[in-house]
Protein backbone atom coordinates (compact mmCIF):
# COMPACT_ATOMS: atom_id res chain seq x y z
CA UNK A 1 0.00 0.00 0.00
CA UNK A 2 2.71 2.50 0.94
CA UNK A 3 5.74 1.13 -0.87
CA UNK A 4 6.93 -2.05 -2.62
CA UNK A 5 7.63 -5.12 -0.51
CA UNK A 6 10.63 -4.59 1.71
CA UNK A 7 14.01 -6.03 1.01
CA UNK A 8 16.89 -6.31 3.39
CA UNK A 9 18.75 -3.08 3.73
CA UNK A 10 22.45 -3.39 3.04
CA UNK A 11 24.68 -2.76 6.00
CA UNK A 12 26.29 0.65 6.04
CA UNK A 13 29.44 1.82 7.58
CA UNK A 14 29.26 2.43 11.30
CA UNK A 15 31.84 5.19 11.21
CA UNK A 16 29.29 8.06 11.33
CA UNK A 17 28.72 10.51 14.12
CA UNK A 18 27.08 9.06 17.24
CA UNK A 19 23.48 10.26 17.50
CA UNK A 20 22.72 8.20 20.59
CA UNK A 21 25.43 7.30 23.04
CA UNK A 22 25.04 5.79 26.47
CA UNK A 23 27.72 4.95 28.98
CA UNK A 24 26.96 2.60 31.85
CA UNK A 25 23.27 3.44 31.68
CA UNK A 26 21.53 1.70 34.55
CA UNK A 27 18.03 1.71 35.98
CA UNK A 28 17.20 0.03 39.27
CA UNK A 29 13.70 0.01 40.68
CA UNK A 30 12.97 0.08 44.38
CA UNK A 31 11.76 -3.52 44.43
CA UNK A 32 15.22 -4.78 43.51
CA UNK A 33 14.51 -5.11 39.81
CA UNK A 34 17.38 -4.11 37.55
CA UNK A 35 15.64 -3.06 34.36
CA UNK A 36 18.75 -1.83 32.54
CA UNK A 37 22.23 -2.79 33.60
CA UNK A 38 25.36 -0.88 32.64
CA UNK A 39 24.30 -0.35 29.04
CA UNK A 40 26.77 1.05 26.53
CA UNK A 41 25.00 1.81 23.30
CA UNK A 42 26.05 3.77 20.24
CA UNK A 43 23.71 4.55 17.37
CA UNK A 44 25.26 6.41 14.47
CA UNK A 45 23.83 8.92 12.03
CA UNK A 46 21.89 7.40 9.15
CA UNK A 47 21.50 3.97 10.73
CA UNK A 48 18.27 2.06 11.16
CA UNK A 49 19.26 0.47 14.44
CA UNK A 50 17.21 -2.45 15.68
CA UNK A 51 16.96 -2.80 19.43
CA UNK A 52 16.08 -6.42 19.87
CA UNK A 53 15.16 -8.35 22.96
CA UNK A 54 12.49 -10.55 24.49
CA UNK A 55 9.60 -9.03 26.42
CA UNK A 56 10.82 -7.50 29.67
CA UNK A 57 14.44 -7.32 28.54
CA UNK A 58 14.67 -3.57 29.18
CA UNK A 59 14.05 -2.13 25.71
CA UNK A 60 11.25 0.24 26.65
CA UNK A 61 12.97 1.38 29.85
CA UNK A 62 16.07 2.22 27.81
CA UNK A 63 14.07 4.16 25.25
CA UNK A 64 12.21 6.02 28.00
CA UNK A 65 15.54 6.98 29.55
CA UNK A 66 16.71 8.29 26.16
CA UNK A 67 13.61 10.46 26.02
CA UNK A 68 13.97 11.74 29.58
CA UNK A 69 10.76 10.04 30.72
CA UNK A 70 12.67 7.86 33.17
CA UNK A 71 15.63 9.06 35.18
CA UNK A 72 18.58 6.65 35.14
CA UNK A 73 19.93 5.38 38.44
CA UNK A 74 23.45 5.82 37.09
CA UNK A 75 25.28 6.29 33.83
CA UNK A 76 25.08 8.95 31.18
CA UNK A 77 23.35 9.35 27.87
CA UNK A 78 23.55 11.81 25.03
CA UNK A 79 20.76 12.03 22.47
CA UNK A 80 21.38 14.14 19.35
CA UNK A 81 23.98 16.07 21.27
CA UNK A 82 21.78 16.89 24.25
CA UNK A 83 20.85 15.52 27.62
CA UNK A 84 17.83 13.18 27.40
CA UNK A 85 14.59 15.10 27.92
CA UNK A 86 16.21 18.50 27.43
CA UNK A 87 14.65 20.89 24.90
CA UNK A 88 17.87 20.73 22.86
CA UNK A 89 17.49 16.98 22.51
CA UNK A 90 13.70 16.68 22.30
CA UNK A 91 13.45 19.26 19.52
CA UNK A 92 15.38 16.88 17.25
CA UNK A 93 13.73 13.64 18.31
CA UNK A 94 10.43 12.12 17.22
CA UNK A 95 9.20 9.18 19.23
CA UNK A 96 6.56 6.57 19.82
CA UNK A 97 6.82 4.84 23.17
CA UNK A 98 4.64 1.73 23.39
CA UNK A 99 1.09 2.51 22.19
CA UNK A 100 0.73 6.01 20.72
CA UNK A 101 -1.25 8.19 23.14
CA UNK A 102 -3.45 11.05 21.95
CA UNK A 103 -6.49 13.00 23.07
CA UNK A 104 -9.58 10.95 22.19
CA UNK A 105 -11.92 13.94 21.86
CA UNK A 106 -9.69 15.62 19.26
CA UNK A 107 -9.44 14.61 15.61
CA UNK A 108 -6.21 13.20 14.24
CA UNK A 109 -5.59 16.56 12.59
CA UNK A 110 -6.18 18.52 15.79
CA UNK A 111 -3.95 16.16 17.76
CA UNK A 112 -1.12 16.86 15.34
CA UNK A 113 -1.95 20.56 15.32
CA UNK A 114 -1.62 20.53 19.09
CA UNK A 115 1.82 18.93 18.87
CA UNK A 116 2.81 21.49 16.22
CA UNK A 117 1.85 24.25 18.66
CA UNK A 118 3.83 22.64 21.46
CA UNK A 119 6.88 22.25 19.26
CA UNK A 120 6.57 25.61 17.55
CA UNK A 121 6.65 24.10 14.06
CA UNK A 122 4.61 25.53 11.16
CA UNK A 123 1.10 24.11 10.79
CA UNK A 124 1.90 23.07 7.20
CA UNK A 125 3.89 20.24 8.74
CA UNK A 126 0.63 18.74 10.00
CA UNK A 127 -0.73 18.10 6.51
CA UNK A 128 2.66 16.92 5.27
CA UNK A 129 2.96 14.40 8.11
CA UNK A 130 -0.61 13.18 7.57
CA UNK A 131 0.12 12.72 3.86
CA UNK A 132 3.31 10.86 4.67
CA UNK A 133 1.42 8.21 6.63
CA UNK A 134 -1.60 8.29 4.27
CA UNK A 135 -4.02 9.33 6.99
CA UNK A 136 -5.36 12.48 5.32
CA UNK A 137 -8.79 11.00 4.43
CA UNK A 138 -9.50 10.24 8.11
CA UNK A 139 -7.67 13.23 9.56
CA UNK A 140 -10.82 15.08 10.60
CA UNK A 141 -12.28 12.10 12.46
CA UNK A 142 -11.89 11.79 16.20
CA UNK A 143 -8.91 9.81 17.43
CA UNK A 144 -11.24 7.65 19.54
CA UNK A 145 -12.77 6.25 16.30
CA UNK A 146 -9.41 5.14 14.85
CA UNK A 147 -8.42 1.53 14.36
CA UNK A 148 -5.19 0.26 15.89
CA UNK A 149 -3.38 0.66 12.57
CA UNK A 150 -4.57 4.23 12.15
CA UNK A 151 -3.52 5.08 15.70
CA UNK A 152 -0.09 3.68 14.97
CA UNK A 153 0.17 5.69 11.76
CA UNK A 154 -0.92 8.84 13.58
CA UNK A 155 1.80 8.07 16.13
CA UNK A 156 4.37 7.94 13.35
CA UNK A 157 3.00 11.17 11.85
CA UNK A 158 3.34 12.78 15.29
CA UNK A 159 6.91 11.58 15.50
CA UNK A 160 7.63 13.09 12.08
CA UNK A 161 6.07 16.47 12.67
CA UNK A 162 9.30 18.00 13.94
CA UNK A 163 11.24 16.59 10.95
CA UNK A 164 13.45 14.94 13.54
CA UNK A 165 17.06 13.90 13.16
CA UNK A 166 16.33 10.84 15.24
CA UNK A 167 13.21 8.68 15.29
CA UNK A 168 12.71 6.45 18.32
CA UNK A 169 10.04 3.86 17.66
CA UNK A 170 9.13 1.39 20.37
CA UNK A 171 7.51 -1.74 18.92
CA UNK A 172 5.86 0.27 16.13
CA UNK A 173 4.01 -2.71 14.63
CA UNK A 174 2.52 -3.94 17.90
CA UNK A 175 -1.12 -4.89 17.55
CA UNK A 176 -1.22 -4.45 13.78
CA UNK A 177 -2.54 -6.96 11.27
CA UNK A 178 -0.10 -8.34 8.68
CA UNK A 179 -0.98 -5.67 6.12
CA UNK A 180 -0.60 -2.94 8.74
CA UNK A 181 2.75 -4.38 9.82
CA UNK A 182 3.97 -4.40 6.23
CA UNK A 183 2.82 -0.80 5.74
CA UNK A 184 4.58 0.44 8.85
CA UNK A 185 7.70 -1.53 8.01
CA UNK A 186 7.82 0.00 4.54
CA UNK A 187 7.27 3.42 6.01
CA UNK A 188 10.17 2.99 8.41
CA UNK A 189 12.39 1.77 5.57
CA UNK A 190 11.57 4.94 3.68
CA UNK A 191 12.13 7.14 6.73
CA UNK A 192 15.50 5.57 7.39
CA UNK A 193 16.88 6.56 4.01
CA UNK A 194 19.31 9.43 3.92
CA UNK A 195 20.67 11.15 6.98
CA UNK A 196 17.89 10.40 9.40
CA UNK A 197 18.62 7.93 12.17
CA UNK A 198 15.99 5.44 13.30
CA UNK A 199 16.18 3.52 16.55
CA UNK A 200 13.48 0.89 16.48
CA UNK A 201 12.82 -1.65 19.20
CA UNK A 202 11.12 -4.91 18.46
CA UNK A 203 10.85 -8.50 19.48
CA UNK A 204 9.91 -9.51 15.92
CA UNK A 205 13.00 -10.88 14.27
CA UNK A 206 11.70 -10.87 10.70
CA UNK A 207 10.80 -7.25 11.05
CA UNK A 208 14.22 -6.27 12.35
CA UNK A 209 15.91 -8.33 9.67
CA UNK A 210 14.05 -6.48 6.93
CA UNK A 211 14.43 -2.98 8.32
CA UNK A 212 17.65 -2.62 10.20
CA UNK A 213 21.21 -1.94 9.17
CA UNK A 214 22.59 -2.82 12.60
CA UNK A 215 21.10 -4.42 15.66
CA UNK A 216 21.76 -4.63 19.36
CA UNK A 217 20.40 -7.50 21.39
CA UNK A 218 19.41 -6.79 24.98
CA UNK A 219 18.72 -9.44 27.57
CA UNK A 220 18.00 -8.86 31.25
CA UNK A 221 18.99 -5.23 30.85
CA UNK A 222 22.39 -5.98 29.32
CA UNK A 223 23.52 -5.57 25.73
CA UNK A 224 24.59 -9.10 24.84
CA UNK A 225 25.45 -8.57 21.16
CA UNK A 226 25.71 -5.79 18.64
CA UNK A 227 26.56 -5.66 14.95
CA UNK A 228 25.13 -6.05 11.49
CA UNK A 229 22.81 -8.97 10.94
CA UNK A 230 25.50 -10.70 8.89
CA UNK A 231 28.01 -10.17 11.70
CA UNK A 232 25.68 -11.78 14.19
CA UNK A 233 24.80 -14.68 11.96
CA UNK A 234 28.39 -15.41 11.12
CA UNK A 235 29.54 -16.62 7.70
CA UNK A 236 27.34 -18.98 5.74
CA UNK A 237 28.57 -22.57 5.39
CA UNK A 238 28.28 -25.06 2.57
CA UNK A 239 26.46 -28.29 3.31
CA UNK A 240 27.34 -31.34 1.15
CA UNK A 241 26.07 -34.92 1.21
CA UNK A 242 28.30 -37.20 -0.85
CA UNK A 243 29.33 -40.88 -1.24
CA UNK A 244 31.76 -42.48 -0.73
CA UNK A 245 32.30 -40.41 2.36
CA UNK A 246 36.01 -41.14 2.83
CA UNK A 247 36.92 -39.97 -0.68
CA UNK A 248 34.76 -36.92 -0.30
CA UNK A 249 36.33 -36.10 3.08
CA UNK A 250 39.90 -36.27 1.82
CA UNK A 251 39.10 -34.17 -1.26
CA UNK A 252 37.19 -31.53 0.69
CA UNK A 253 39.94 -31.37 3.33
CA UNK A 254 42.49 -30.83 0.59
CA UNK A 255 40.42 -28.11 -1.04
CA UNK A 256 39.11 -26.19 1.99
CA UNK A 257 41.61 -27.16 4.67
CA UNK A 258 40.97 -29.86 7.26
CA UNK A 259 40.04 -27.32 9.92
CA UNK A 260 37.21 -26.00 7.78
CA UNK A 261 35.49 -29.32 7.16
CA UNK A 262 33.20 -30.92 9.70
CA UNK A 263 31.51 -34.26 9.27
CA UNK A 264 28.13 -34.22 10.93
CA UNK A 265 26.51 -37.30 12.54
CA UNK A 266 23.96 -37.55 9.71
CA UNK A 267 26.80 -37.99 7.20
CA UNK A 268 26.75 -34.51 5.69
CA UNK A 269 29.83 -32.32 5.48
CA UNK A 270 29.83 -28.75 6.65
CA UNK A 271 32.40 -26.51 4.96
CA UNK A 272 33.48 -23.02 5.91
CA UNK A 273 34.31 -21.77 2.44
CA UNK A 274 33.28 -18.94 0.22
CA UNK A 275 29.92 -19.86 -1.28
CA UNK A 276 31.11 -18.91 -4.78
CA UNK A 277 33.28 -22.04 -4.72
CA UNK A 278 30.20 -24.31 -4.64
CA UNK A 279 30.22 -25.14 -8.34
CA UNK A 280 33.97 -25.74 -8.41
CA UNK A 281 33.83 -28.13 -5.43
CA UNK A 282 30.88 -29.96 -6.93
CA UNK A 283 32.80 -30.46 -10.20
CA UNK A 284 35.90 -31.74 -8.44
CA UNK A 285 33.89 -34.20 -6.35
CA UNK A 286 32.14 -35.56 -9.42
CA UNK A 287 35.44 -35.80 -11.36
CA UNK A 288 36.86 -37.82 -8.40
CA UNK A 289 34.01 -40.30 -8.74
CA UNK A 290 32.07 -39.04 -5.75
CA UNK A 291 28.27 -38.93 -6.05
CA UNK A 292 26.92 -35.62 -4.75
CA UNK A 293 23.30 -35.98 -3.67
CA UNK A 294 22.92 -32.66 -1.86
CA UNK A 295 24.76 -29.33 -1.96
CA UNK A 296 23.41 -26.12 -0.49
CA UNK A 297 24.37 -23.04 1.39
CA UNK A 298 23.53 -23.20 5.07
CA UNK A 299 22.98 -20.00 7.01
CA UNK A 300 22.01 -19.55 10.66
CA UNK A 301 18.72 -17.76 10.96
CA UNK A 302 18.49 -14.62 13.06
CA UNK A 303 16.04 -16.52 15.23
CA UNK A 304 18.69 -19.12 16.00
CA UNK A 305 21.18 -16.39 16.83
CA UNK A 306 18.64 -14.58 18.98
CA UNK A 307 17.70 -17.68 20.94
CA UNK A 308 21.34 -18.52 21.43
CA UNK A 309 22.05 -15.02 22.75
CA UNK A 310 19.02 -14.63 24.94
CA UNK A 311 18.47 -18.25 25.88
CA UNK A 312 14.78 -17.87 25.33
CA UNK A 313 12.06 -18.74 22.90
CA UNK A 314 9.51 -16.53 24.54
CA UNK A 315 8.67 -13.17 23.11
CA UNK A 316 9.26 -14.25 19.56
CA UNK B 1 4.21 30.40 25.49
CA UNK B 2 3.90 27.37 23.16
CA UNK B 3 3.00 25.18 26.12
CA UNK B 4 0.33 27.64 27.24
CA UNK B 5 -1.11 27.98 23.71
CA UNK B 6 -1.19 24.19 23.32
CA UNK B 7 -2.90 23.65 26.65
CA UNK B 8 -5.45 26.33 25.87
CA UNK B 9 -6.05 24.80 22.43
CA UNK B 10 -6.90 21.37 23.81
CA UNK B 11 -8.75 22.63 26.90
CA UNK B 12 -11.03 24.86 24.83
CA UNK B 13 -11.95 21.87 22.65
CA UNK B 14 -12.67 19.51 25.51
CA UNK B 15 -16.41 18.94 25.99
CA UNK B 16 -16.01 17.85 29.63
CA UNK B 17 -14.61 21.27 30.56
CA UNK B 18 -17.61 23.09 29.11
CA UNK B 19 -20.04 20.61 30.63
CA UNK B 20 -18.51 21.40 34.01
CA UNK B 21 -18.66 25.19 33.49
CA UNK B 22 -22.19 25.21 32.08
CA UNK B 23 -23.42 22.85 34.80
CA UNK B 24 -22.32 25.28 37.53
CA UNK B 25 -23.87 28.25 35.72
CA UNK B 26 -27.15 26.38 35.23
CA UNK B 27 -27.21 25.25 38.85
CA UNK B 28 -26.40 28.79 40.02
CA UNK B 29 -29.40 30.25 38.22
CA UNK B 30 -31.76 27.40 39.11
CA UNK B 31 -30.88 26.83 42.75
CA UNK B 32 -29.56 30.29 43.48
CA UNK B 33 -32.37 32.35 41.98
CA UNK B 34 -35.22 30.51 40.30
CA UNK B 35 -36.22 28.10 43.09
CA UNK B 36 -35.73 30.62 45.95
CA UNK B 37 -37.77 33.22 44.04
CA UNK B 38 -40.56 30.65 43.52
CA UNK B 39 -40.53 29.72 47.22
CA UNK B 40 -40.39 33.32 48.43
CA UNK B 41 -43.11 34.41 45.99
CA UNK B 42 -45.42 31.47 46.58
CA UNK B 43 -44.55 30.18 50.05
CA UNK B 44 -46.10 26.87 51.01
CA UNK B 45 -48.56 27.01 53.94
CA UNK B 46 -46.81 27.38 57.28
CA UNK B 47 -43.49 28.24 55.69
CA UNK B 48 -43.13 31.38 57.78
CA UNK B 49 -43.30 29.45 61.04
CA UNK B 50 -40.09 29.77 62.98
CA UNK B 51 -39.26 33.16 61.48
CA UNK B 52 -39.11 36.21 63.77
CA UNK B 53 -42.39 37.92 64.31
CA UNK B 54 -43.41 40.14 61.42
CA UNK B 55 -40.98 38.51 59.02
CA UNK B 56 -42.19 36.52 56.01
CA UNK B 57 -40.39 34.57 53.37
CA UNK B 58 -41.10 37.36 50.91
CA UNK B 59 -38.74 39.54 52.95
CA UNK B 60 -35.88 37.27 51.89
CA UNK B 61 -36.36 38.30 48.27
CA UNK B 62 -34.03 41.18 48.96
CA UNK B 63 -31.13 38.70 48.83
CA UNK B 64 -32.04 37.97 45.21
CA UNK B 65 -31.91 41.56 43.99
CA UNK B 66 -28.95 43.01 42.07
CA UNK B 67 -27.61 45.02 45.01
CA UNK B 68 -26.82 41.75 46.77
CA UNK B 69 -25.71 39.61 43.85
CA UNK B 70 -21.98 39.72 44.74
CA UNK B 71 -22.39 38.52 48.32
CA UNK B 72 -25.13 36.11 47.24
CA UNK B 73 -22.82 34.53 44.66
CA UNK B 74 -19.92 34.29 47.06
CA UNK B 75 -21.90 32.86 49.95
CA UNK B 76 -23.86 30.37 47.90
CA UNK B 77 -21.10 29.12 45.64
CA UNK B 78 -17.84 29.59 47.48
CA UNK B 79 -17.80 25.98 48.66
CA UNK B 80 -20.42 24.27 46.50
CA UNK B 81 -19.10 25.80 43.29
CA UNK B 82 -15.58 25.03 44.45
CA UNK B 83 -16.33 21.38 43.80
CA UNK B 84 -16.71 22.21 40.11
CA UNK B 85 -13.37 24.00 40.16
CA UNK B 86 -11.86 20.93 41.86
CA UNK B 87 -13.20 18.74 39.06
CA UNK B 88 -11.72 21.08 36.43
CA UNK B 89 -8.32 20.91 38.10
CA UNK B 90 -8.52 17.14 38.24
CA UNK B 91 -9.67 16.86 34.63
CA UNK B 92 -6.86 18.92 33.23
CA UNK B 93 -4.16 16.88 34.91
CA UNK B 94 -5.66 13.47 35.75
CA UNK B 95 -6.74 12.70 32.20
CA UNK B 96 -3.13 12.97 31.00
CA UNK B 97 -2.45 9.86 33.07
CA UNK B 98 -5.69 8.13 32.10
CA UNK B 99 -4.98 8.53 28.39
CA UNK B 100 -1.22 8.06 28.87
CA UNK B 101 -0.75 11.37 27.03
CA UNK B 102 1.66 12.49 29.72
CA UNK B 103 4.43 10.74 27.77
CA UNK B 104 3.33 12.48 24.56
CA UNK B 105 3.35 15.77 26.41
CA UNK B 106 6.83 15.32 27.83
CA UNK B 107 8.47 14.19 24.60
CA UNK B 108 7.67 17.26 22.53
CA UNK B 109 10.13 20.07 23.11
CA UNK B 110 9.84 21.99 26.35
CA UNK B 111 10.85 20.66 29.74
CA UNK B 112 8.40 19.42 32.34
CA UNK B 113 8.22 22.63 34.35
CA UNK B 114 7.49 24.68 31.25
CA UNK B 115 4.74 22.24 30.30
CA UNK B 116 3.39 22.50 33.85
CA UNK B 117 3.39 26.29 33.64
CA UNK B 118 1.46 26.07 30.37
CA UNK B 119 -1.11 23.79 31.92
CA UNK B 120 -1.51 25.97 35.01
CA UNK B 121 -1.95 28.96 32.73
CA UNK B 122 -4.75 27.20 30.88
CA UNK B 123 -6.33 26.19 34.19
CA UNK B 124 -6.16 29.82 35.34
CA UNK B 125 -8.04 30.87 32.19
CA UNK B 126 -10.71 28.20 32.66
CA UNK B 127 -11.23 29.17 36.30
CA UNK B 128 -11.47 32.81 35.27
CA UNK B 129 -14.16 31.90 32.73
CA UNK B 130 -15.97 29.97 35.46
CA UNK B 131 -15.85 32.86 37.94
CA UNK B 132 -16.75 35.60 35.46
CA UNK B 133 -19.50 33.39 34.01
CA UNK B 134 -20.90 32.73 37.46
CA UNK B 135 -20.99 36.41 38.38
CA UNK B 136 -22.45 37.28 34.98
CA UNK B 137 -25.33 34.79 35.16
CA UNK B 138 -26.05 35.76 38.75
CA UNK B 139 -26.09 39.45 37.78
CA UNK B 140 -28.49 38.70 34.92
CA UNK B 141 -30.68 36.46 37.11
CA UNK B 142 -30.84 39.04 39.90
CA UNK B 143 -31.74 41.73 37.37
CA UNK B 144 -34.50 39.48 36.02
CA UNK B 145 -35.87 38.90 39.52
CA UNK B 146 -35.86 42.64 40.27
CA UNK B 147 -37.61 43.45 36.98
CA UNK B 148 -40.27 40.78 37.55
CA UNK B 149 -40.87 42.09 41.07
CA UNK B 150 -40.90 45.70 39.87
CA UNK B 151 -37.98 46.67 42.12
CA UNK B 152 -35.24 49.13 41.32
CA UNK B 153 -32.24 47.72 39.50
CA UNK B 154 -29.15 48.95 41.30
CA UNK B 155 -25.86 47.12 41.50
CA UNK B 156 -23.06 47.10 44.04
CA UNK B 157 -20.27 49.57 43.32
CA UNK B 158 -17.52 48.57 40.92
CA UNK B 159 -14.99 48.07 43.73
CA UNK B 160 -17.24 45.52 45.45
CA UNK B 161 -17.76 43.68 42.17
CA UNK B 162 -14.03 43.56 41.45
CA UNK B 163 -13.26 42.46 45.01
CA UNK B 164 -15.95 39.79 44.74
CA UNK B 165 -14.51 38.51 41.49
CA UNK B 166 -11.04 38.49 43.01
CA UNK B 167 -12.19 36.66 46.13
CA UNK B 168 -14.02 34.01 44.14
CA UNK B 169 -11.06 33.64 41.79
CA UNK B 170 -8.81 32.95 44.75
CA UNK B 171 -11.29 30.49 46.25
CA UNK B 172 -11.79 28.59 42.98
CA UNK B 173 -8.08 28.81 42.29
CA UNK B 174 -7.48 27.03 45.59
CA UNK B 175 -10.04 24.34 44.71
CA UNK B 176 -8.75 23.85 41.17
CA UNK B 177 -5.14 23.54 42.31
CA UNK B 178 -6.19 21.19 45.10
CA UNK B 179 -7.68 18.93 42.42
CA UNK B 180 -4.65 19.41 40.18
CA UNK B 181 -2.21 18.44 42.94
CA UNK B 182 -4.28 15.40 43.95
CA UNK B 183 -4.45 14.22 40.32
CA UNK B 184 -0.69 14.68 40.02
CA UNK B 185 0.03 12.76 43.21
CA UNK B 186 -2.33 9.87 42.46
CA UNK B 187 -1.82 9.86 38.67
CA UNK B 188 -5.53 9.58 38.00
CA UNK B 189 -8.84 11.42 38.11
CA UNK B 190 -11.22 9.18 40.06
CA UNK B 191 -9.14 8.98 43.23
CA UNK B 192 -8.38 12.71 43.09
CA UNK B 193 -12.04 13.73 42.89
CA UNK B 194 -12.98 11.21 45.58
CA UNK B 195 -10.30 12.37 47.99
CA UNK B 196 -11.02 16.04 47.30
CA UNK B 197 -14.68 15.60 48.12
CA UNK B 198 -13.89 13.40 51.10
CA UNK B 199 -11.58 16.10 52.46
CA UNK B 200 -14.22 18.80 52.08
CA UNK B 201 -17.01 16.73 53.56
CA UNK B 202 -15.26 14.64 56.19
CA UNK B 203 -12.20 16.54 57.39
CA UNK B 204 -13.42 20.12 57.28
CA UNK B 205 -17.12 19.33 57.22
CA UNK B 206 -17.93 16.61 59.73
CA UNK B 207 -14.81 16.38 61.89
CA UNK B 208 -14.45 20.12 62.54
CA UNK B 209 -18.22 20.38 62.90
CA UNK B 210 -18.40 17.67 65.56
CA UNK B 211 -15.20 18.55 67.41
CA UNK B 212 -16.05 22.24 67.20
CA UNK B 213 -19.35 21.62 68.90
CA UNK B 214 -17.63 19.76 71.73
CA UNK B 215 -14.21 21.34 71.95
CA UNK B 216 -14.83 25.05 72.00
CA UNK B 217 -12.49 27.83 70.95
CA UNK B 218 -9.26 25.89 70.43
CA UNK B 219 -10.90 24.01 67.56
CA UNK B 220 -11.76 27.32 65.93
CA UNK B 221 -8.12 28.40 66.36
CA UNK B 222 -6.91 25.26 64.57
CA UNK B 223 -9.54 25.59 61.89
CA UNK B 224 -8.33 29.09 61.09
CA UNK B 225 -5.42 27.53 59.23
CA UNK B 226 -7.46 25.14 57.14
CA UNK B 227 -8.45 26.21 53.63
CA UNK B 228 -12.16 25.60 53.40
CA UNK B 229 -12.79 27.45 56.66
CA UNK B 230 -10.92 30.37 55.13
CA UNK B 231 -13.07 30.33 52.01
CA UNK B 232 -15.95 30.84 54.46
CA UNK B 233 -14.17 33.70 56.24
CA UNK B 234 -13.47 35.36 52.90
CA UNK B 235 -17.03 35.13 51.60
CA UNK B 236 -18.42 36.25 54.96
CA UNK B 237 -16.20 39.32 54.85
CA UNK B 238 -18.55 40.71 52.20
CA UNK B 239 -21.25 40.97 54.87
CA UNK B 240 -24.83 39.84 54.85
CA UNK B 241 -27.90 41.20 53.14
CA UNK B 242 -30.06 43.23 55.49
CA UNK B 243 -33.44 41.47 55.88
CA UNK B 244 -35.84 43.69 57.78
CA UNK B 245 -34.60 43.86 61.35
CA UNK B 246 -32.98 40.45 61.49
CA UNK B 247 -29.59 40.55 63.21
CA UNK B 248 -26.49 39.98 61.09
CA UNK B 249 -23.42 38.14 62.30
CA UNK B 250 -19.92 39.58 62.21
CA UNK B 251 -17.25 37.74 60.20
CA UNK B 252 -15.16 35.41 62.39
CA UNK B 253 -11.84 36.35 60.79
CA UNK B 254 -10.77 39.24 58.62
CA UNK B 255 -10.37 38.92 54.87
CA UNK B 256 -6.61 39.54 54.97
CA UNK B 257 -6.05 36.44 57.06
CA UNK B 258 -8.24 34.38 54.74
CA UNK B 259 -6.49 35.66 51.63
CA UNK B 260 -3.07 34.92 53.12
CA UNK B 261 -4.01 31.38 54.11
CA UNK B 262 -5.60 30.62 50.74
CA UNK B 263 -2.55 32.04 48.92
CA UNK B 264 -0.36 29.77 50.99
CA UNK B 265 -2.35 26.72 49.90
CA UNK B 266 -2.36 27.84 46.25
CA UNK B 267 1.43 28.15 46.28
CA UNK B 268 1.83 24.91 48.22
CA UNK B 269 -0.21 22.97 45.64
CA UNK B 270 1.81 24.44 42.77
CA UNK B 271 5.07 23.51 44.49
CA UNK B 272 3.86 19.97 45.31
CA UNK B 273 2.77 19.46 41.69
CA UNK B 274 6.01 20.87 40.29
CA UNK B 275 8.29 18.81 42.52
CA UNK B 276 6.30 15.64 41.86
CA UNK B 277 6.24 16.12 38.10
CA UNK B 278 9.89 17.07 37.92
CA UNK B 279 11.16 14.09 39.88
CA UNK B 280 8.83 11.27 39.01
CA UNK B 281 9.47 8.75 36.25
CA UNK B 282 6.84 8.53 33.55
CA UNK B 283 6.13 4.83 33.29
CA UNK B 284 2.57 4.68 31.97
Amino acid sequence: MIAPAPTRVPATTSAGEAVVETRGLTKHYGNGIIAVDDLDLVVRRGEVYGFLGPNGAGKTTTLRMLLGLIRPTSGTASVVGGEPGSPASLSKVGAIVEAPAFYPYLSGYDNLRLLAIYCGVPLERVNAALDQVELTPRARHKFSTYSMGMKQRLGIAAALIKEPHLLILDEPTNGLDPQGMADVRNLILGLGKGDRTVLVSSHLLGEVEQMCTRIGVIQKGKLVAEGTIDDLRGAATLSIRAEPAETAMSLLAAEAGADHVTRLPDGTFNLKVELKRSAELNRKLVQAGVEVSELHASERSLEEVFMELTGTESGL
Amino acid sequence: MNAFSGELFKTARRPAVWVCVIALLAVAVTIGYFIPWLVYSHPPPGASQGLPKGTTLADFKVTLYPLNFVRQTLQQWGVLGGVFALILGVLLQGSEYGWATIKTLYTQRDGRLVMLAGKLGALAVVVLVLVVGLFAVDAVASTGVALIDGKSVSYPDAQTIVQGLGAMYLIYGFWALFGFALATLFKQSAMAIGLGLAYALVIEGIIFGVIGALGGDWVKKVQEWFPIANTGYLTNSFGQARIRDLPTTQPYADATHAVAVLFFYVIAFVVVSAVTLKRRDVTN
